[in-house]
């Protein structure tokens, strides 16, 4: 079972082809994982993007390849692993959280 | 009743099937149980449900996609969970020994994929008519040339008018729940029938998706084949002659009236079962915003796309309502009144390229209410049906751009 | 139907039909009858619509008469003649689709072993040679090959009778027929040489000019189908209006056709025999 803090959303991958889409969300970053349906059962993954929302309320996002996280789309073939990522990746984002609301203060300042 | 074959097949004299280590509840009792979700694939997800369906017999030919379920369904065998498992010559071998099955009065399983279908269409349209109680999981895929596995529903239309019960499942939960419900409906005495669980191949059989389940310890009670409409062919009983004798076609009108007869009971048969499929599914259809004025009308994993839709509709503060179509036969044609009459535009997205979830739709609304029926949107052959497409469809439509054609009820 | 669960109560017994009373106390239900006392009991199948003179509707009454247990029998066929004269019979029969046979068989054999493991259930797939050796040879070929527990009758009048008169691949070589205005091209397909290649453990082929043997191949068919596996009796039994065989001359034809090209042969495996030596010994000390 994939972790279950900070999960925003699950819904049907928009783009119709079948498979469910997991939108996990803190402060504005956030990581989706997609898991598409495959020929192969043993070629079914996960294909996860590290995102960024937009201000509003609704779920909007754009794809965010800037981050020490990831630089392209990120390939997991089981969940555990995922989950390992999910973890650090929260990490990761409450740290960004942090530093992003200094830089705010700084520039308030 | 146990494993025939379990040491000519290598088991050791002690193996004991795991089926009958199964406590017996019913499927009632079953709903009511505690569950636990799991992440796992449509053909998983089958493969659980059948697991605590108590089958005593599965018989099918491989297919892609329903191929992987049904080798699945071995691995029970292997447990013992199933009493008696072999893959068949082909489809019309398949579907006439399970029929046989059924006529021993043994629970029987069978499932297939779009040309498998075709292939067996003969033995299937004769379940009815023969009352034999036989779920058919049916992972649908593309039947027409150029051959294609790739999901598209057509296939549905041809099992409309067999007097075979339907259901449509829209994803990995309704291929774990609708087993257990087909299994139960179709052998009550009123009911009788053969009953088939459609899924859209791949998009459930061969993705992943929430699956919530009861412990494994549990299994629905056997089959009784003596309580049925037409009792099985055991030697036990008086036999029950009409449908499976030759004199009903001798060229009289006694054998007229008899075979009318017989399909007005099948069909009547069919309606009886609605009551079954409403307690054991929560309902013959489910509702999502009741009371908006655009309604979207759907079955299958087009439901899922529309769920999207409407979620995201809702964003934006519109309110589109869903009606999810789960049993196609019994056709839910005052439930479908009752939710749509108020509605002034009806969407009805489909994975085929018929549409006969719309044809069904406007036959039903005809006269009832007021609301324009557009004819899709719609997408086949495998193709993708992305949110967006319904998207647009509803921005056209409140734009007083979409051009396509719709079926006026009023 | 079972003599043992449907048990009427002796106040009862009067009111039963007449055909069931006499089955069970003077005809075949619980005890076997021979072909000696032919006309002086209640048979299994008296009355039928086939043609005069037909030796198809004299094969299946012998038939009706070699079942070991026609109480705990279910008979299987499909399209054609025979179904005419089986259905009439007083033995459960399925009548299924176009060339199901074998695959019904199949189904019925297995769950009526699931659901009776001490009980013998014999299942009998009995038609034609177009509803058999053409539509049904897939899943005649495949139940051979899993050594279904059931016995297949092939009642060969080479024709298809009941649709008028066209070959069929049972049809000699050379005849011309509906459907084979030049005549026809290919051999008769070797059915018998098909099952030796299966591995069936019990196979004969025969004529009705013999009834008493007719109804041993039965019964020894049944016997070996119920212990190893599928058993196979290809059965000559003309068509005498498609082949114009005038009706005194039928049986005349049957022993002729006997000495030139369909002579009783038998074909037991080991254990078949073995098997069948024992019961049929057993049989003679009683």
């Amino acid at each position: 079972m994939l972790v279950q803090e900070n999960l925003h959303l699950i819904r049907s991958a928009t783009d119709g082809g079948g498979g469910q889409q997991f939108l996990y969300k803190v402060n504005q970053y956030g990581i989706s994982a997609i898991s598409r349906p495959q020929e192969e059962i043993s070629q079914i993954h996960w294909d996860v993007e590290v995102i960024k929302y937009h201000e509003t309320e609704t779920i909007k996002f754009d794809i965010c390849r800037n981050t020490e996280l990831a630089e392209k789309t990120l390939i997991f073939y089981n969940d555990t692993a995922l989950n390992e990522f999910l973890e650090k990746a929260f990490d990761y984002f409450k740290e960004l959280g942090l530093l992003e609301g200094m830089m705010t203060k700084e520039k308030g300042a | 009743m146990s494993n025939l074959n379990a040491q000519e097949e290598g088991k050791a004299a002690d193996w004991v099937p795991a089926g009958d280590l199964q406590e017996e509840v019913s499927l009632e009792k079953m709903l009511e149980l505690p569950r636990e979700t799991i992440f796992m694939t449509g053909s998983e997800a089958a493969r659980e449900s059948i697991r605590r369906a108590n089958v005593d017999m599965a018989i099918a030919y491989p297919i892609t996609p329903q191929s992987e379920t049904m080798q699945q369904v071995g691995y029970l065998y292997d447990e013992g969970y199933i009493k008696d498992y072999y893959r068949a010559e082909e489809e019309i071998g398949t579907m006439s020994a399970i029929c046989g099955a059924s006529r021993a009065g043994v629970r029987s399983l069978t499932a297939t994929s779009g040309p498998g279908l075709m292939r067996g269409l003969e033995a299937i349209s004769s379940w009815p008519g023969a009352r034999t109680p036989i779920v058919m999981l049916d992972m649908c895929r593309v039947i027409n040339t150029p051959l294609a596995i790739q999901p598209d529903n057509i296939e549905i239309s041809f099992l409309l008018d067999t007097g075979m019960l339907v259901l449509h499942g829209e994803n990995q939960q309704d291929f774990y729940d609708y087993p257990l419900a087909a299994f139960m409906a179709s052998e009550q005495v009123d009911v009788t029938l053969p009953c088939t669980v459609c899924v859209d191949g791949f998009f459930v059989t061969h993705a992943r998706g929430n699956v919530s389940m009861i412990d494994k310890k549990y299994k629905l009670p056997p089959r009784d084949g003596w309580r049925s409409a037409v009792p099985a062919m055991d030697n036990e009983n008086p036999p029950a002659r009409l449908s499976r004798d030759a004199p009903i076609q001798k060229s009289n009108f006694i054998s007229y009236h008899m075979h009318a007869a017989w399909q007005q009971e099948v069909f009547a048969a069919v309606e009886r079962s609605a009551k079954y499929f409403d307690k054991y599914l929560g309902g013959l259809i489910e509702v999502v915003n009741p009371g908006a004025d655009t309604m979207i009308i759907a079955s299958g994993a087009a439901v899922s796309q529309a769920r999207e839709a409407v979620r995201q509709e809702g964003e934006k503060g519109n309110s589109v309502g869903l009606i999810k179509v789960k049993t196609i036969r019994p056709w839910p044609k005052k439930q479908i009144i009752d939710a749509a009459k108020h509605a002034k535009t009806i969407l009805v997205p489909e994975f085929n390229h018929a549409g006969w979830l719309h044809k069904d739709v406007c036959a039903t609304l005809y006269g009832k209410c007021e609301a324009a029926i557009y004819n899709g949107p719609r997408v086949f052959g495998g193709m993708t049906m992305p949110t967006e497409m319904i998207l647009d469809w509803l921005t056209e439509i409140r734009e007083k751009k979409q051009s396509g054609n719709f079926f006026v009820t009023a | 139907m079972s003599l043992d669960t449907v048990k009427p109560s002796p106040g009862f017994l009067e009111h039963l039909p007449i055909e069931y009373r006499d089955l069970v106390e003077h005809g075949p239900y619980g005890q076997q009858k021979k072909v000696t006392d032919l006309g002086k009991f209640k048979e299994l199948g008296e009355e039928h619509p086939m043609c005069a003179g037909c030796a198809m509707s004299l094969f299946i009454r012998l038939v009706f008469l070699g079942l070991p247990k026609p109480e705990h029998t279910v008979i299987v066929g499909t399209a054609g003649c025979g179904r005419l004269a089986i259905s009439q019979g007083n033995v459960p029969f399925v009548y299924g689709n176009y060339g199901d046979t074998n695959a019904v068989a199949t189904g019925i054999k297995r769950g009526l072993e699931l659901r009776f493991p001490e009980q013998d259930k014999d299942v009998v797939v009995m038609c034609g040679d177009g509803g058999l050796v053409d539509i049904g040879f897939q899943g005649l070929m495949h139940s051979w090959f899993r050594h279904e527990k059931f016995t297949t009758i092939l009642l060969d009048n080479e024709v298809y009778g009941n649709t008028g008169g066209q070959e069929s691949g049972m049809t000699q070589k050379g005849q011309i027929m509906k459907m084979s205005p030049r005549g026809k091209k290919d051999d008769k397909m070797d059915m018998m040489g098909l099952a030796k290649v299966a591995k069936l453990d019990y196979v004969a082929r025969i004529t009705p000019t013999n009834p008493s043997r007719v109804v041993r191949t039965v019964k020894r068919a049944i016997h070996v189908a119920r212990e190893f596996g599928s058993t196979y009796v290809q059965a000559y039994t003309s068509c005498n209006i498609e082949y114009s065989i005038p009706t005194p001359d039928v049986m005349q034809d049957a022993f002729d056709m006997e000495k030139e090209r369909y002579g009783f042969e038998e074909i037991i495996s080991d254990r078949a025999k073995a098997y069948l030596d024992e019961i049929e010994k057993k049989k003679k000390k009683k």
